[in-house]
């Protein structure tokens, strides 16, 4: 059972349907990426996931469970919504230790995770004196007040600098080293493409791609090698007798579907001399306006 | 529960609203208070009873609970309300708890003080005090009061959800229309109403000759008031999706 699963889930407002018969998993100890266009259906999709808009059919689940039958929900789930918003009066302090008085977290957690997102100093200040900056830094900081083992992050690195953006993928990347779930919702593709395992691309509500980074990069052929040899026609005809696809672009040959490990073994197989052997990846921005544009 | 019950408790101290809106309670309560104890000539037992019953805490606490509920939608905090607590209905109930306990620790404070400076008043004037013994009385009529109202006004600020459209009503209701009611000789309506007529059932042993309700039943009348609130922002609070 994965640790969050989305099943068959469909919601309409009225007449709309912003999410259509979307299905996807997020593993334990990877960072997923969640994306698509503005409108696509994330933000409902991660409202039906926690419990926050009832989906119209389909289900949306934690091990299993929904976020309503979760036991102290915030020791399993950490969130950080986009719109994520604190009484203006309350201090950042205050505001986490009615989260933690709420979910049965000890005091003293309050004070680690202040001191994890680098945010004591202002703690003692009221919310509406915060940055940007610092306003998202405490809707990580009550995500992470249960040490919960599925972290949702939507848009997490909207106002930060280059180094909180840093610190954020460090976070990330350390929460699924730690054997976390993260899904993370953004639109900053170049980030994304640094800090995910795996991705979910979804546009106009329906799933459009997903899988490990890698995959999706290689478009539907999946991974993709180019080459370039000094018996170029030789090198083609040991490839398609062996019942691979070839594309040529200029003196480059390009070999869908098939890893460069194993284009180097056919080459050294027919002693074939190669001048150039590398992985061709479209760039995560490429495949998202691809992969989106189509059916649309 | 008493999770729930303990953060919408710890909400409500860790704003200044909360403590500028008691001063203001305890401050108009002891302004009225102190000027009637000066100014009156003469005190019979009834007059000495009803200084105590000019506790302002439940007008008050029922805008406190308009604030701390409407206010979730206006600060637009109900999302991580509901996040950290997904049952929504559970939330409601330790909410209006918690309001009305906030209401009644409230009015102790403020009727207690009163009770203090009103008697230190009279026997300066060499005025009859009441028997401590008699001094229960208005002292568990007023926590009542500001617990119901405390509960009402939760009630209140989840059906209307504007915070400034609710307390604007609210106002409205305590200073134009329960009065005006009672001015047209609407007085069998007027008891009933949720701010003034009913409270003023509990607060009131004689009954003013039949105008209010008797204590028991303007009890009642509250609960099904504050019933009503809390069982319409259920139903919606509910049913409702956050986007």
């Amino acid at each position: 059972m994965a640790p969050v699963e989305i099943r068959d889930l469909t919601k309409r407002f009225g007449t709309v349907e912003a999410v259509k018969s979307l299905s996807f998993e997020v593993q334990a100890g990877r960072v997923t990426g969640f994306l698509g266009p503005n409108g696509a259906g994330k933000s409902t999709t991660l409202r039906a996931l926690l419990g926050l808009v009832r989906p119209s059919s389909g289900a949306a689940t934690f091990d299993g469970r929904s976020y309503e039958q979760l036991d102290r929900p915030s020791s399993h789930v950490g969130a950080v919504l986009e719109d994520a918003a604190f009484h203006p009066g309350r201090t950042g302090r205050n505001h986490l230790r009615v989260l933690a008085v709420t979910g049965g977290h000890p005091e003293r957690r309050v004070d680690e995770v202040l001191s994890a997102v680098d945010l004591r100093q202002g703690a003692d200040r009221p919310a509406k004196s915060y940055s940007m900056g610092m306003r998202q830094r405490l809707g990580i900081a009550a995500a992470l007040l249960g040490d919960p083992q599925v972290l949702i992050l939507d848009e997490p690195t909207n106002g930060l600098d280059p180094p909180g953006i840093a610190w954020m993928r460090g976070l990330v990347r350390e929460q699924a080293a730690r054997g976390r779930a993260v899904l993370i919702s953004s639109h900053l593709l170049a980030e994304v493409a640094q800090s995910v395992d795996d991705v979910v691309i979804i546009a106009g509500g329906q799933l459009r791609a997903r899988g490990p980074l890698d995959q999706v990069l290689g478009g539907d052929e999946g991974a993709c090698t180019e080459v370039r040899a000094r018996e170029a026609d030789r090198l083609t005809s040991a490839l398609q007798a062996r019942g691979h696809r070839i594309e040529r672009d200029g003196e480059m040959l390009l070999v869908l579907g098939v890893a460069p490990e194993q284009v180097g073994e056919i080459a050294s197989e027919e002693r074939l001399t190669l001048w150039h052997l590398a992985a061709r990846a479209r760039s995560l921005e490429a495949a998202f306006f691809e992969l989106t544009a189509q059916r649309a | 529960m008493s999770a729930l019950l303990r953060a919408e408790l710890l909400k409500l101290r860790t704003t200044r609203t909360f403590v500028a809106l008691a001063a203001v309670t305890l401050g108009l309560s002891l302004t009225v208070l102190v000027l009637r104890a000066l100014l009156q000539a003469d005190f019979s037992e009834d007059d000495v009873r009803s200084l105590f019953y000019f506790d302002f805490s439940g007008l008050f606490i029922a805008l406190l609970g308009i604030m701390g509920m409407a206010g979730e939608w206006r600060h637009k905090t109900i999302t991580s309300t509901i996040l950290a607590a997904p049952d929504r209905l559970r939330l409601l109930t330790a909410k209006t708890l918690s309001y009305a306990v906030a209401g009644a620790v409230l009015s102790l404070v403020v009727t207690v003080t009163m009770m203090v400076v009103a008697s230190v008043i009279l026997s300066a004037r060499d005025e009859a005090t009441l028997p401590l013994a008699d001094l229960a009385d208005p002292l568990w009529r007023n926590l009542l009061v500001a617990a119901l109202l405390g509960a009402f006004g939760v009630g209140i600020g989840g059906v209307v959800r504007d915070q400034v459209a609710a307390i604007v009503g609210v106002m409205l209701l305590t200073l134009v229309v329960e009065p005006t009611l009672s001015i047209v000789g609407a007085q069998e309506v007027a008891r009933f109403g949720p701010l003034n007529g009913a409270p003023g059932g509990i607060i009131d042993p004689s009954g003013s000759d039949g105008d209010l309700l008797a204590p028991g039943v303007a009890v009642l009348v509250m609960l099904g008031w504050i019933g009503l609130a809390f069982g319409a922002t259920a139903a919606t609070l509910r049913r409702r999706d956050l986007v």
